[in-house]
């Protein structure tokens, strides 16, 4: 009876611990993917925005850019 | 000489007497029918209200906007230079720079101002379906803000300040759908913040509204109502909050070049009320606005329009009982 009420606290106590490292995977994936994106957002947004900027008509040159006129 | 005073004699109102017998009877009913109508709706009762029909109410976080355009100029200290320069009518390129002491915050009543200046590099992108607003400055911080139209009422506003420091980034997105008399609005930010509010007009001046907001990481959440009046000539704004805050605002167009707003704020938290009281000059060549509070501080923002596109701001803020002088000048090149 003791030997099967610890099997049982055994099974329960692997089981927990599998939903919690699945919990903890998906934590730690959805924590680097924000890193990540941050990142991204960081570094990216104002080329994005010039990017856009540049193909849109009528389409400015280069020089404009940079030249303060 | 002879034909300007004939020109002069001649009344107006034989005008149309001379040209009803070319039209036929029935356009001089209309005529007729037409001037009483326009005598009667100056004097007579006011139309009638369609109550399916009421227009739409402005987003809940511009219940204040007339108010806060006279109430919270953008006041500063030092000197500020802006350029914008238009590459397109969508595209813009801005170059900003700011050379001035800020204000740091601080426990004690004392001000502590650091001085400091950085250089702003910003991109527009406005388009009537997608807005991109980027903003980088010299020490890393960046401010994006995209607003884009998903369908005809439902468009998404991410905003998001990030910095080079960690833990010290935030992120709001924001969904908001508008109805024929109703705006609603859902956020989710980081620190795990939600926050949604809703907003209907009940009558053709009055719309009422409520927001309720979820912070995670502390635990608190606070439920809020506001209602705004308006009419041609005023907007009456009232906001309570189960933060303990408690708003009211009152703004007055007197004529096209002038309105006066005041404002009443109550914090039940620090037993604080406040009220401020203030001006906005709109004239050709510039717009004044000045404010004075309870607390005894006054604050005035010139801009003044110098041709070509320049426009030259002064900006002064005094506030004797905790002896902080604040004055400050900046040109604005470009838009």
């Amino acid at each position: 009876m003791a030997s099967k009420i610890s099997l049982k606290a055994k099974g329960k106590a692997v089981k927990g611990t599998e939903e919690r490292s699945a919990e903890k995977c998906v934590k730690e994936w959805s924590n680097w993917a924000m890193k990540k994106a941050k990142v991204i957002a960081h570094y990216g947004f104002i080329p994005l925005v010039i990017i856009i900027g540049m193909n849109s008509e009528p389409k400015p040159h280069i020089y404009q850019l940079l030249s303060p006129v | 000489m002879g034909s300007s005073a004939s020109h002069a004699a001649a009344p107006p109102s034989p005008a149309p007497v001379v040209a009803s017998p070319t039209t036929p009877p029935v356009g001089l009913a209309q005529l007729l029918h037409q001037k009483t109508k326009e005598n009667g709706d100056g004097e007579g009762p006011p139309a009638k209200v369609d109550w399916l029909d009421l227009p739409c109410p402005v987003p809940y976080e511009e219940l204040q906007r007339e108010a806060s355009m006279s109430l919270k100029p953008e006041l500063f200290e030092g000197l500020r230079f802006d350029f914008m320069k238009m590459l397109n009518q969508r595209f813009a390129l801005s170059h900003s720079v700011f050379m001035g002491p800020i204000e740091v915050p601080s426990q004690s009543s004392d001000v502590i101002k650091v001085p400091s200046s950085h250089y702003e590099f910003g991109a527009n992108f406005l388009d009537p379906k997608l807005m991109l607003i980027g903003r980088v400055l010299t020490d890393g911080r960046m401010n994006a803000r995209l607003r884009c139209d998903l369908t005809d009422n439902l468009a998404l506003k991410i905003h998001a300040q990030l910095t080079n420091e960690p833990h010290f980034s935030q992120g709001m997105f924001q969904f908001d759908y508008k109805g024929k008399d109703y705006r609603s609005q859902f956020q989710i930010g980081n620190n795990a913040f939600y926050g949604a509010n809703y907003i209907q007009s009940v009558s053709p001046h009055l719309s009422l509204g409520g927001e309720i907001f979820w912070i995670g990481h502390q635990r608190k959440s606070g439920v809020g109502f506001a209602a705004r009046y308006n009419t041609d000539k005023m907007v009456a704004t009232a906001q309570v909050a189960t933060t303990g805050i408690v708003g009211l605002s009152y703004v007055q167009k007197i004529s096209e070049k002038v309105s006066l707003a005041s404002d009443f704020m109550y914090n039940q938290m620090s037993r604080d009320a406040t009220s401020t009281f203030s001006y906005d000059y709109i004239l050709r060549q510039c717009r004044l606005r000045g404010k004075i509070d309870t607390n005894g501080v006054v604050g005035a923002l010139l801009e003044e329009r110098l041709n070509l596109g320049v426009t030259l701001l002064l900006s002064a803020e005094i506030d004797h009982a905790k002896k902080d002088y604040k004055f400050g000048f900046g040109l604005t090149v470009g838009e």
